[in-house]
């Protein structure tokens, strides 16, 4: 079997089942302190928009997934997409006084959008020729 | 940022033919920028391929991934589950991605989806233009923010070559511009002739092993790893 | 003296100086070079020898230049930038010298893609500037480029390199001619002059500049054979300028005249160049036309050629 016979909840599946450890332990112990806000630089360029705060975007994203299991409406989907690629470049420079892998929960939520078919597009924009 | 193209078709399939399990391991970064290698790219790459071992008679089963950024170890390193299924890889990074994958899962072929072209700027959605060819020795502060070493067709660090044509336009091509024209009617614009009048001197390439480069403020984390 | 080469004397002694040139083997044949060099044996001081020019695989100019050498003729090795990096460069330069050449041209060479190896690697390490430089090192400091240890013996070389006059802006070509002077560059062999009215005005910025004084600057002319030479020479060919003027003059004469009517032209010019202050010889660039040199040479009154010790 191989991931592109599966379905995509049974895909989806996996990729919680292979980080459910990670994800599990990250959502318990953050504490909201907001201090991996000071170290995202997206959050500093947007006016301490708090929505830009890594924890926040992680546990938008990744923890809705998790507690879902993926199945979540289109909406979120689509709000969810903004917050990991929009509001997030995984630069990996955040800092976590606990030790949490933000970057690995980001990537974990785009992992599962992928198989949704959700992706950012680059090609999207305008074409300055026309 | 890195811009590569799709290799061709056919050069693919002729690395690949062989195998009946391949994972084609897409990349978030640059190549999903450059439209060459992101999760579309990849999707499309395993379709077309899988419709090229039909034709041929040949049976392969196609899995698609993508990394964040597969010049990072901790996201190439990943995907080993699915690793473990196939029996070759196509790498749709960069060169420095499909190495690093290469390296990770050591007994793994893998095989590069993409032609890894340059670091260039976005000229259009789709059109892309060298700009730098990373010598580690940057001349842009006395050429008006013109890069010689990419721009100029010879890379030449004194001045133009007697290959300028009158229009301007460098001998190799009447579409590219003879840099050091630029150079010339940049600085003169600036007042800045000088910077050019002087003979600089050979440049350092720096063009030894795979180089390594320790950030300003970091070394002495790996002072111990750095020879020199 | 710096050379001791026969180009160099004659420039000093204040002749007006003819240099010409030959272009190498696309093989090993060297019988092809051997008699064009026999057209122009004694008509000119040195002749230049070419170094993979457009880019084809010819023979090397190091291998030309030392024929010419035994058959008592001197040559002006002129060595590119495209194909040798400052290793290969200097080698050659040890070997040459040993040879017993005493002229070289420093140049940027045509790039890659116009010759017959289109998808070769280009090396262009160092730059013209920076190779007549290096040669001047090594011959008055003898030393290598970055290595303060003297080298085993002398280098004594004529160093040459190129100008271009004609590309706007021309003020930029002058202070261009400068920094090659700047460098340690002897003598000029310029792109071929076909307008002599545009290239007395960047004379007079070059020498306003003092340029002349500190270098010889040799006037670059290429005998027009035909109408379609003329029109290629003046569409295809970076940095010259023919006039339709010109053209309309060669198309002027039946067609079996237009050869001579291209050497009239050049013996002209050659008389205009004569006139124009700073100007102190003339390169005949005879490409294909080797065996009018010597009718060049005496209808321009550039014949007999001085012989100095």
């Amino acid at each position: 079997m191989k991931n592109s016979d599966k379905t995509t909840e049974v895909r989806i599946r996996r990729i919680i089942n292979k980080k459910k450890g990670m994800i599990k332990l990250s959502l318990k112990v953050c504490v909201h302190c907001s201090i991996c806000s000071e170290s995202c630089f997206l959050y500093q360029s947007s006016r301490h928009d708090p929505t830009y705060t890594p924890s926040y975007k992680a546990i938008n994203s990744i923890g809705r997934l998790y507690k879902k299991k993926g199945r979540v409406s289109e909406k979120e989907y689509d709000e969810i997409r903004e917050l990991i690629w929009e509001k997030c470049v995984l630069c990996t420079r955040c800092y976590c006084p606990v030790g949490i892998d933000i970057p690995m929960l980001i990537a974990s939520a785009r992992s599962i959008c992928r198989e949704k078919g959700i992706f950012r597009t680059y090609d999207t924009g305008e074409s300055k020729n026309k | 940022m890195i811009k590569a193209e799709r290799k061709p078709l056919e050069e693919i399939y002729n690395m690949v033919k062989g195998y009946s399990s391949i994972l084609s391991v897409g990349c978030g970064g640059c190549t999903s920028v450059c439209l060459a290698g992101g999760m579309r790219e990849t999707i499309l790459l395993n379709k077309e391929l899988s419709d090229c071992f039909m034709k041929e008679g040949g049976k392969a089963v196609f899995s698609v991934v993508v990394t964040e950024r597969q010049c990072n170890e901790e996201y190439t390193g990943d995907i080993s589950d699915l690793v473990s299924e196939c029996d070759c890889m196509i790498s749709m990074a960069c060169g420095v991605g499909a190495q690093l994958l290469a390296e990770t899962y050591e007994s793994k072929p893998v095989f590069p989806g993409l032609n890894t072209m340059f670091v260039g700027k976005d000229l259009d959605v789709g059109l892309y233009q060298q700009n730098c060819r990373t010598c580690g020795d940057c001349k842009l502060g006395y050429t008006g923010g013109i890069c010689p070493i990419t721009c100029c067709s010879k890379s030449l660090l004194n001045g133009p070559c007697g290959g300028t044509c009158l229009d301007g336009s460098c001998e190799v091509s009447r579409d590219i511009p003879c840099a050091w024209n630029k150079i010339y009617e940049r600085l003169k614009a600036q007042n800045r002739l000088d910077n050019i009048l002087n003979i600089h001197e050979p440049m350092e390439w720096i063009d030894k092993g795979p180089g390594i480069l320790v950030q300003q403020g970091y070394e002495s984390r790996y002072m111990k790893e750095e020879k020199k | 003296m710096k050379s001791g080469s026969n180009l160099e004397k004659v420039l000093s002694a204040g002749h007006f100086a003819v240099t010409t040139e030959i272009g190498s083997p696309r093989g090993s044949d060297i019988s092809a070079i051997k008699k064009k060099a026999e057209y122009v044996r004694g008509r000119t001081d040195a002749v230049n020898v070419t170094d993979c020019q457009t880019a084809m695989v010819r023979m090397s100019s190091i291998s030309v230049a030392t024929i010419l050498i035994q058959m008592g003729i001197e040559p002006v090795m002129q060595m590119t930038c495209r194909d040798r990096n400052r290793i290969a460069m200097q080698s050659d330069i040890f070997g040459a010298s040993a040879l017993g050449i005493r002229n070289m041209l420093s140049i940027s060479g045509d790039h890659q893609s116009f010759g017959d190896q289109k998808n070769s690697k280009k090396v262009f390490d160092i730059d013209s500037i920076q190779l007549v430089g290096m040669v001047k090192r090594l011959r008055d400091e003898r030393k290598m480029l970055g290595d303060d240890k003297p080298i085993e013996g002398e280098i004594p070389m004529f160093i040459g390199a190129a100008a271009n006059p004609f590309v706007p802006p021309v003020e930029f070509r002058a202070l261009h001619l400068k920094k090659k002077i700047d460098a340690g560059a002897d003598f000029i062999q310029t792109q071929a002059i076909y307008d002599i009215k545009g290239f007395r005005k960047w004379m007079r910025i070059v020498c306003d500049m003092g340029l002349d004084k500190r270098c010889r600057i040799m006037g670059g002319l290429i005998p027009l054979k035909t109408v379609k030479m003329a029109q290629f020479l003046q569409t295809k060919v970076p940095g010259i300028t023919i006039s339709d003027r010109l053209i309309n003059r060669l198309k002027g004469v039946p067609g079996d005249k237009v050869e001579d009517e291209g050497m009239t032209i050049l013996c002209e010019s050659i008389e205009e160049l004569r006139s124009i202050e700073g100007v102190s010889g003339v390169h005949i660039m005879a490409i294909g036309l080797e065996h009018r040199v010597p009718e060049i040479t005496e209808r321009a009154n550039l014949y007999p050629r001085p012989v100095l010790n």
